[in-house]
């Protein structure tokens, strides 16, 4: 009963409409390069607003999807990743155009796309009410160390230092800590601004960080080369047999796409890259990689959608977001009164099933889309930078103006803009500063109060079972670096950073 | 704007114990140990720790090849504050001039930075400022403000 009017909720059409839009949306951002799944779901904040929850949410799920695929395209025509999921295999895929197997690439980001999204809503499907069971009986402790836990992983982003990561964490956390909203309710480092009294928004931030500094690297930075005219043949002609072929390496990509998802903190991102380089290490023929081979487009390009369904299962139970996206989700689920929270499953169930649907009809309407965009993608790529850019700065302006009519934040906007800039120059990874502000508020609060709970005491915050499990991976995940560093020591260096496999 | 670990460390150094000081300066929640000064200056002997690591290179090793930079003469660098300034512009412009002006300015120039022809960037700065402003304050209700020229929606 649940579930036929779930399907009644996503049939309305204005939801049927607002998937269509994003998933275009998403399909175009997606695939210019500098522009990313995390801007183009930041710029659709505002929109969201206007929208009924189920379609809010759906513009969220589906352009972020369509997004991270996309990014695909750039990335094999031009070896220019579209979005920062894709940079992995962008050789390898770039390889391959240059083999004149262009089409196979495509193909092969197009279907192991939209089978990781399918295998990946799965597993949302099937943990999260499981989950949320335990969740009931989680504690200030538990959800203490989920947020830390949370944090930890977001450092561990591939090709960056680790310690600048967190670092970044560390200031993002510090940036949630300006205004009132912490447990005593004191002004903090607001240096008498009114407008600060209420802390930093993480919309301003993100679509600072993420638009305004992508613009401003636009204008540093040489225009990318046009893409030539080209006809393709079939798209999806040999993907049943690579998909035969590639089989166990396609369920390792899911798998383990899955597992970086559900991880608080790590996104799609870090799971390309450590599908890549898990691909690599066990294939038979590990020589043919980066000469244009597709068993790493296979693994990895399941895995990054794959990731991208599974971090909607810590931001739905527990409200701490599994990577970017969710993290903007979040806010807008809180705004459309769907409170993260295990009991989101036991009361809202249908709304849940709504988003299932959602989930699986993006990724299925992805293949006639995304076979539409490559055949297409001459013309979108065509656009001048010149163009686009300066628009983006306008849409970021307006969009966070829209958040809070205040101008407040569009100055917030271009300071973040500004920071994320510098950082990236800098090495300094923008994912953590952004996490960090994102959960800032919740990670001080738990920990606050499980110190007054506990008395300062610390065994309090590993003694029940689960906080002790989430306390070690916590631990795990901030030494990792650690042992990667000796086990580079050891075996010569040839490790990449932060990744968790070769 | 490349800067060397050096600076970029002290600078968290010194961020970290501004926020540690200011965060000791907080008042305490009578009766209770922890209150609001606890968690700043956690993160202010973190970021401190961050910065002297950085500033002496450890973690060094795990950072991708940054690709050489072709060589720019000293002021193509500050290209990069065309947004910001842009941005400073809208938020000091915008509630006098309104929005289309305002917008149509911001597209102009970004533009032409951005090595548009006039071609392209005249009809732009015309033609997207009326689009967005349809879009946001027709339908999505965003109070933007007319300014000195409204459109005649």
């Amino acid at each position: 009963m649940e579930l036929l009017e779930a399907f009644r909720l996503v049939a309305a059409p204005d939801v049927l409409i607002a998937i269509l839009a994003s998933a275009i949306y998403g399909l175009v951002v997606g695939s210019l390069p500098g522009l990313s799944a995390t801007m183009a779901t930041a710029l659709l904040v505002p929109v969201t607003f206007w929208l009924s929850p189920i379609a809010a949410v759906a513009t969220i799920i589906t352009a972020s999807a369509m997004a991270i695929f996309s990014g695909d395209i750039p990335g094999c025509l031009l070896r220019i990743p579209g979005t920062p999921a894709s940079a992995a295999y962008t050789d390898e895929a770039y390889a391959l155009t240059r083999k004149g197997q262009a089409e196979l690439a495509l193909g092969a980001g197009l279907w192991f796309s939209a089978i990781g999204g399918i295998v990946g809503t799965l597993s949302l499907v099937l943990m999260a009410p499981v989950l949320a069971e335990m969740a009931l009986s989680f504690s200030t402790f538990e959800y203490f160390w989920l947020a830390f836990l949370g944090l930890m992983c977001a450092t561990l982003v591939a090709r960056s230092s680790p310690i600048k990561a967190i670092a970044s964490m560390l200031l993002g956390l510090l940036i949630a800590c300006i205004g009132m909203e912490n447990p005593a309710g004191t002004p903090r480092f607001t240096f008498g601004v009114p407008d600060l009294l209420g802390g930093i928004e993480p919309i301003p931030a993100l679509v600072g960080v993420f638009a305004v500094s992508e613009v401003m690297r636009a204008m540093v930075t040489p225009e990318p080369p046009k893409l030539p005219d080209r006809k393709f043949g079939s798209i999806l002609a040999n993907q049943w047999a690579l998909t035969k072929k590639y089989q166990w390496p396609m369920w390792r990509g899911n798998i383990i796409g899955i597992i970086i998802g559900v991880l608080p903190g790590a996104g799609a991102d870090m799971a390309a890259w450590v599908s890549y380089a898990m691909s690599k290490k066990f294939s038979r023929e590990k020589e043919k990689f980066g000469t244009g081979h597709p068993e790493g487009l296979v693994e990895a390009g399941a895995s990054n959608n794959a990731s991208l369904a599974s971090g909607w299962v810590p931001s739905l139970l527990f409200g701490i977001p599994g990577d970017t996206i969710t993290a903007i989700a979040i806010g807008v689920l809180y705004m459309k009164g769907l409170n993260p929270g295990p009991t989101l499953f036991t009361e809202n169930a249908r709304s849940m099933y709504a988003l299932y649907i959602i989930f699986i009809l993006a990724n299925i309407i992805m293949i006639p889309l995304g076979i539409l965009m490559i055949r297409m993608a001459s013309q979108v790529l065509r656009a001048p930078r010149a163009a686009i850019m300066p628009v983006i700065l306008v849409m970021c302006a307006v969009g966070s103006f829209a958040t809070g009519s205040n101008l407040f934040s569009v100055l917030l906007v271009g300071l973040f803009g500004c920071l994320g800039f510098v950082m990236e120059r800098n090495g300094y990874p923008v994912a953590a500063l952004v996490l960090g502000i994102v959960m800032g508020s919740m990670v001080e609060q738990n920990f606050i109060t499980s110190l007054i709970k506990s008395d300062g005491d610390v065994l309090p915050f590993i003694e029940r079972p689960v906080s002790g499990v989430l306390a070690a991976m916590t631990f795990g995940a901030l030494l990792w670096p650690l042992g990667v560093w000796i086990w580079n020591r050891v075996q010569g260096p040839r490790l990449p950073a932060g990744s968790a496999a070769e | 704007m490349q800067l060397s670990d050096r600076v970029t460390g002290g600078v968290l150094v010194l961020l970290g114990a501004a926020a540690a000081w200011g965060g000791s300066r907080l008042p305490a929640v009578p009766g209770q140990e922890v209150g609001p000064a606890a968690f700043p200056m956690l993160i202010g002997c973190g970021l401190i720790l961050c910065g002297v690591l950085i500033a002496v290179g450890i973690g060094r090793s795990f950072e991708a090849e940054e690709a050489p930079e072709t060589p720019h003469p000293w002021w193509y660098g500050l290209r990069a504050l065309v947004p910001f300034a842009l941005l400073l512009f809208y938020v000091l412009a915008s509630e006098t001039l309104g929005f289309v002006l305002t917008a149509a300015a911001m597209i102009l120039v970004g533009a032409l930075v951005l090595g548009a022809r006039l071609r392209l960037a005249l009809p732009l700065a015309v033609l997207m400022p009326l689009l967005i402003h349809l879009a946001f304050y027709k339908l999505l209700r965003v109070p933007l403000p007319d300014g000195l020229l409204s459109p005649p929606w």
